[in-house]
């Protein structure tokens, strides 16, 4: 069982950062609550469907590129169109995401109907680890998101496009005199922050349901706002060990107490509140900037 | 040049036939409502103008809390789910009437403001947001659990409330469930307007214009935030109250986010921070949903030889979130705020802030 615990967790911990990575840099770069977040998970996982082994038959790992490239230019555009107009008006960001959000589930709802569309794994087979059978998918997943983790870590702490995204998450209008692009650059970090979302969309609706539906944009969006504010909105480091934070609490209450998995989703919520009612910013809560 | 003369005669026309005072417009709109049943209307319409009333009691005690205080709040559902199961268990465990279970309902409902308040008013911005979005998510999937279904009975609810007015005729009853919820609307609407524009609602008009400033002019702003919250969250409850009793049942489905996203959309609608503007946009909102998109839409496209499929369900929340979404972003002051604007005005808001709440500038967005 500890084996378990300890195996399912850690998988799941990793994944989940990723997808909370994506939340936390939106916001800590250009200040936007996306709560459109999962609706682009939900999109990058039904973007596999099409292209992927059952519609179109492209090759796996080509039809996840597009996949996920086309989530990246369709935030983009969406960004320009919808949350630019209103940007700086915090409530109005809000409103704006969630029409995205339901407008997206509609979308699918009219394309794809309401049954569940299957989304299948990268590769087959299981091994076994001390004794518990993982899937190659859960592990392929895994790897993909500590890649992924590490090498946007590595952008934006060494990059120049990465240093100019920490310059305007301290101070916009310095930023703007320093003859940084602040309108490319929140486009930029748009178009990074859901393209992670396609992936982490992939990724785990491949390895655990096997499914995608148009309803699967809400867990994913309450998984990764608990995790941001657990960890600190717009903290890279917070996300990460947010990330594995509510990966454990959550895979411990699974296996633990089999009956309480229908309340599973519960979790995440009580452990930011309790976090919250500690410290009120999180555990690592400020813009992202000197973490290296 | 006929521009310019079309626009002299409109700006004339508007200023001199249409000034109207805001509280005569008030009136005028509840006379409206009031005869609205002994006109004779189809029962159907009636039933939209009930939850109409239902959902602009609810919209607007978000406004109080959102467009006035500045506590962002995205889990408004919460109150409406506590005030339909607590109401629902009241009746259920103890077998208490209804003019007894609401108030007791309501009081429920502001315990729980209080105790959620201690958490949630700690933390600011985004963070509140998403901290309120929490609650109703944890306490839906708690009523939905089957281990506790001996309580709150699951994913069915708990079914068959009484209704109000049930040894009525069925018409009859329409009519007396329409003059309760017209009275309950009214009385919420003037009790919030007052509170709004009264020495307390200043106070929260400061706090969300700067609340360091408030907190060094020595105003104690967290008791203010938890009386906002109080406020909001007691007809917030009524809202649950009524809704439960209307449909005779409170299900798990009244924590939904729907049901938080209701009330925002509402009062993108009619204008946020405008209290009145919800009140209108509830109206507004029923009226495009049931009436245009539910009933003459179809028969637009049968005149036209269309015959809509099976999948229009879907589509119609679609054409809604896109109005919503245009109206947000190219009329952020919403439609009930901009009639009153024009009405009043020539062109420009001539006495934006001896009219009404400064905050209404807040959210005015310069074109570029």
């Amino acid at each position: 069982m500890i084996e378990e615990i300890i195996i399912y967790s850690t998988i799941s911990g990793g994944v989940y950062a990723l997808l909370a990575l994506g939340f936390t840099l939106i916001y800590g770069v250009s200040g936007v609550v996306n709560l459109a977040h999962g609706s682009f998970y939900m999109l990058g996982a039904y973007m596999f469907y099409v292209l992927g082994p059952k519609v179109l038959e492209l090759p796996p790992i080509l039809a996840v590129i597009l996949a996920v490239v086309f989530v990246g230019v369709v935030s983009s555009i969406l960004y320009r169109l919808t949350i630019h107009p209103v940007l700086g008006d915090e409530v109005g960001v809000m409103v704006v995401t969630v029409c995205l959000a339901l407008i997206f589930q509609q979308l699918m709802l009219l394309v794809f109907g309401p049954p569940n569309v299957p989304v299948a794994p990268l590769i087959e087979g299981s091994v076994p680890i001390w004794g518990v059978k993982v899937t190659y998918a859960r592990i392929l997943a895994f790897a993909i998101s500590l890649v992924l983790f590490a090498s946007l870590w590595i952008f934006i702490s060494k990059s120049k496009i990465g240093k100019a995204m920490r310059a305007v998450s301290q101070d916009r209008e310095v930023a703007m005199l320093m003859g940084i692009n602040t309108e490319k650059l929140y486009m930029l970090a748009m178009a990074t922050s859901s393209m992670l979302a396609a992936v982490a969309g992939i990724f785990i609706s491949g390895s655990t349901s096997g499914v995608a539906g148009a309803w699967i944009w809400m867990y994913p969006l309450a998984l990764s706002f608990s995790i941001v504010i657990l960890g600190g909105l717009g903290s890279i480091k917070g996300s990460l060990i947010g990330g594995f934070i509510i990966g454990y609490a959550e895979q411990t209450v699974i296996i633990v107490a089999p009956e309480g998995g229908q309340i599973v989703s519960v979790v995440p919520f009580t452990v930011m509140v309790l976090v919250l009612l500690l410290r009120p910013k999180g555990l690592f809560g400020k813009r992202i900037e000197m973490e290296d | 040049m006929v521009k310019s003369y079309i626009r002299r005669a409109y700006s004339s026309f508007t200023a001199h036939v249409f000034d109207i005072p805001p509280r005569l417009m008030a009136f005028l709109f509840l006379l409206v409502l009031l005869v609205i049943p002994v006109a004779g209307l189809n029962p159907y319409y009636l039933s939209v103008m009930i939850y109409a009333n239902v959902l602009a009691i609810f919209a607007a005690s978000w406004d109080l809390l959102v467009g006035r205080t500045g506590q962002i709040s995205l889990g408004h559902a919460l109150f409406f789910g506590i005030g339909g199961y607590s109401t629902a268990l009241l009746f259920k465990f103890f077998g208490l009437p209804t003019w007894v279970t609401i108030p007791i309902a309501l009081l429920i409902g502001s315990s729980v403001a209080v105790l959620i308040g201690f958490p949630c008013l700690r933390v600011k911005g985004p963070y509140l947001a998403l901290v309120t979005m929490a609650f109703p998510i944890i306490l839906h999937s708690i009523v939905k659990w089957t281990t506790l279904s001996h309580i709150f009975e699951g994913e069915y609810g708990i079914r068959r409330l009484p209704a109000f007015f049930a040894s009525l005729p069925i018409r009859q009853q329409r009519i007396a469930e329409y003059y309760l919820t017209l009275i309950l609307f009214f009385a919420a609407a003037v009790i919030i307007y007052k509170v709004a524009n009264s020495k307390t609602g200043i106070v929260f008009v400061s706090i969300l214009d700067d609340e360091l400033a408030s907190k060094a002019c020595g105003i104690n702003v967290t008791k203010y935030k938890l009386m906002s919250l109080i406020i909001s969250g007691l007809f917030g409850t009524l809202a649950g109250c009524l809704q439960a009793h209307l449909l005779k049942v409170s299900n798990p489905s009244m924590f939904l986010l729907t049901w938080s996203f209701t009330p925002i959309i509402v009062t993108f609608l009619g204008g946020i921070g405008t209290i009145y503007g919800p009140l209108v946009g509830a109206y507004i909102y029923y009226i495009l949903d049931k009436y245009f998109l539910a009933i003459q839409l179809p028969r637009l496209c049968k005149y036209f030889g269309v015959t809509l499929p099976g999948e229009f369900e879907y589509a119609k929340l679609l054409i809604f979130t896109l109005i919503v979404l245009v109206l947000v972003i190219k009329w952020p002051r919403g439609i009930a705020r901009f009639t009153t604007d024009k009405l009043e005005d020539l062109e420009e808001a001539r006495d934006l802030d001896e009219r009404g709440p400064r905050i209404w500038k807040r959210y005015e967005r310069k074109k570029k």
